[in-house]
């Protein structure tokens, strides 16, 4: 059996680099790289859960590490890929807040879960508790993207990337939640991804722009 | 006494003759990705050759700097190099300086290289040196804290100390998030500081382009052949740090002939694996516009930030 405080950092490693994605898909301007770097995120997280699932010897996480595989590395990223190319808007060009202080503000996002997160931390005692922190920072910085974003495509990865969080909080602080719910949430997310898919369309054919900015304003 | 000096001989004399062929392979990984045959590995040392027989024009405009410029830059690259282990994990002459030590010797070079672009009084010069001080100056933060955040989990800023500890793993406090992030802070700056693709081609002379190729053109000869030494000297030394910092495991931690023999063929390894990722990288993505080069050297600064502030958070 693997040492307690190696397997312990080799989950830590594996959160860091979900992290490091979050990171990229901030300073990202394409949409499809954007779109790109949330798979590979996905791809990351169903490592980690593997991995925790392989040190914990639970079985139903292996389930849901293979779901993420099949719903957030191959079918969603294939969706919002389909309407990348339907919309021929390729990249974004105006932002709510640059790139440079969205970066700033990340890094102030990150350190600010680590102090939340931090008094929990030193009571637990799964070896996967030093990954809360990182995935509340997710969390946030998911949520960051959704409002400094304008348009839509890059509003539903910054929704998906505080999943992809929530996800992986789940199973840092509990060892994942029961199947059912984890089936639950998997089925919740595909459904979202389509329906902002069509609805992503629906925006495009009515104001011909993705920019989300443009709902604030009543059309005739 | 002699050992020492021995050790520090034969480590400016590996540095010198791998360098150039660390640019030879990259050219290599490139030209095999791009199906074609390529160069030999070896072009690099034919060239610079070449370049020390052939006779040195200067422009009757350009004062001392030009002139000095190539030896300053050489020998101050040089120096650095002698700070940082490679093979062997004390060097003999680490009481001479740490980290910050190695960033401003090359911080000398870059600034005289900035002066001597200028001094010709040519435009591309000139503009090949304003934007090389934009991207030194936003690299130089990053790169310190990177390594910052390295040796605070050795508990000093000397080289030799935190190659030493960590090749023994002895009272280091090892922490996975913050190492990682301080390695691709480190490996960010190491493309733009080593002018690699996303932010500056090495391979082009295309005017809109270019930053280190704009500054040298005026170059030639033994000079020319002194700059791309030097340059391909840096990016041996920034390849060294990446690789002896985070994961110096095969370096020889006492002085010991066979172990540091292994130390050599190791530290070989590792470096050409890092050349091949890099000429890998230079294939896959396009050059950055250089507005946006500040949001990649952003990156590099935060997750450098982030690596230096988690130690103090996980501490508490």
């Amino acid at each position: 059996m693997i040492r307690p405080d190696i397997a312990s950092q080799m989950v830590d490693l594996c959160a860091a680099l979900l992290l490091l994605t979050c990171f990229a898909i901030v300073a990202q301007r394409r949409l499809s790289a954007c779109v790109d770097l949330f798979a590979l995120q996905s791809a990351f997280l169903a490592v980690t859960a593997a991995l925790v699932a392989f040190l914990t010897g639970i079985h139903h996480i292996y389930i849901a590490a293979l779901l993420t595989v099949i719903i957030k590395v191959i079918i969603i990223p294939r969706i919002l890929k389909k309407v990348i190319t339907r919309l021929n808007v390729t990249r974004e060009l105006v932002l709510n807040i640059n790139i440079p202080p969205s970066l700033l503000i990340c890094g102030a996002l990150v350190i600010l879960a680590f102090y939340i997160t931090q008094p929990i931390i030193s009571l637990g005692f799964l070896l996967t508790k030093d990954s809360l922190a990182i995935s509340l920072a997710i969390v946030l910085i998911g949520f960051f993207t959704m409002i400094a974003r304008k348009k839509a495509v890059t509003q539903v990865v910054g929704f998906l990337v505080m999943e992809n969080g929530l996800f992986l909080g789940a199973t840092a602080a509990a060892y994942g939640m029961p199947l059912i719910v984890e089936l639950g949430v998997f089925f919740d997310v595909l459904v979202a991804g389509l329906i902002i898919g069509i609805f992503t369309h629906r925006l495009q054919d009515t104001f011909d722009s993705v920019d989300t900015s443009k709902l604030t304003e009543l059309k005739e | 006494m002699i050992e020492s000096a021995l050790i520090i001989l034969s480590q400016a004399v590996a540095a010198l003759l791998v360098s150039p062929f660390i640019v030879g392979l990259i050219r290599k990984v490139k030209a095999r990705l791009q199906c074609r045959q390529g160069a030999s590995v070896v072009q690099p040392y034919y060239d610079l050759a070449k370049l020390f027989r052939k006779d040195v024009v200067v422009s009757t405009n350009t004062s001392w700097i030009f002139t000095a410029t190539p030896y300053i830059l050489f020998a101050s690259t040089l120096t650095a190099i002698l700070l940082v282990p490679i093979f062997l994990s004390k060097v003999p002459i680490n009481f001479a300086g740490d980290v910050i030590a190695v960033v401003y010797l090359l911080a000398l070079g870059t600034f005289f290289l900035i002066l001597a672009g200028l001094d010709a009084g040519s435009a591309f010069g000139g503009m090949g040196s304003s934007r090389e001080a934009i991207v030194a100056s936003l690299t130089e933060p990053a790169m310190i804290l990177s390594i910052f955040a390295v040796g605070l989990t050795a508990g000093s800023t000397n080289l030799s100390t935190i190659v030493h500890k960590t090749a023994l793993l002895q009272d280091i406090v090892t922490d996975p998030p913050p190492h990682l992030m301080a390695f691709v802070a480190l490996f960010i700056v190491t493309l733009a500081e080593t002018g690699r693709v996303p932010v500056d081609n090495p391979a082009t002379h295309l005017e809109l382009t270019m930053i280190h190729e704009a500054m040298v053109l005026e170059y030639s000869g033994r000079y020319l052949a002194l700059v791309e030494w030097a340059s391909a000297l840096k990016l041996l030394l920034f390849l060294t740090l990446l690789s002896n910092i985070f994961a110096p495991w095969g370096i020889a931690t006492e002085v010991e002939p066979a172990w540091m023999a292994l130390g050599l063929a190791v530290w070989l390894v590792k470096v050409s694996g890092l050349a091949v990722v890099i000429g890998v990288i230079e294939s896959m993505f396009a050059k950055l516009r250089l507005f946006r080069v500040t949001d990649l050297l952003g990156v590099a600064f935060i997750l450098s930030l982030l690596a230096v502030v988690f130690f103090y958070i996980l501490r508490v």
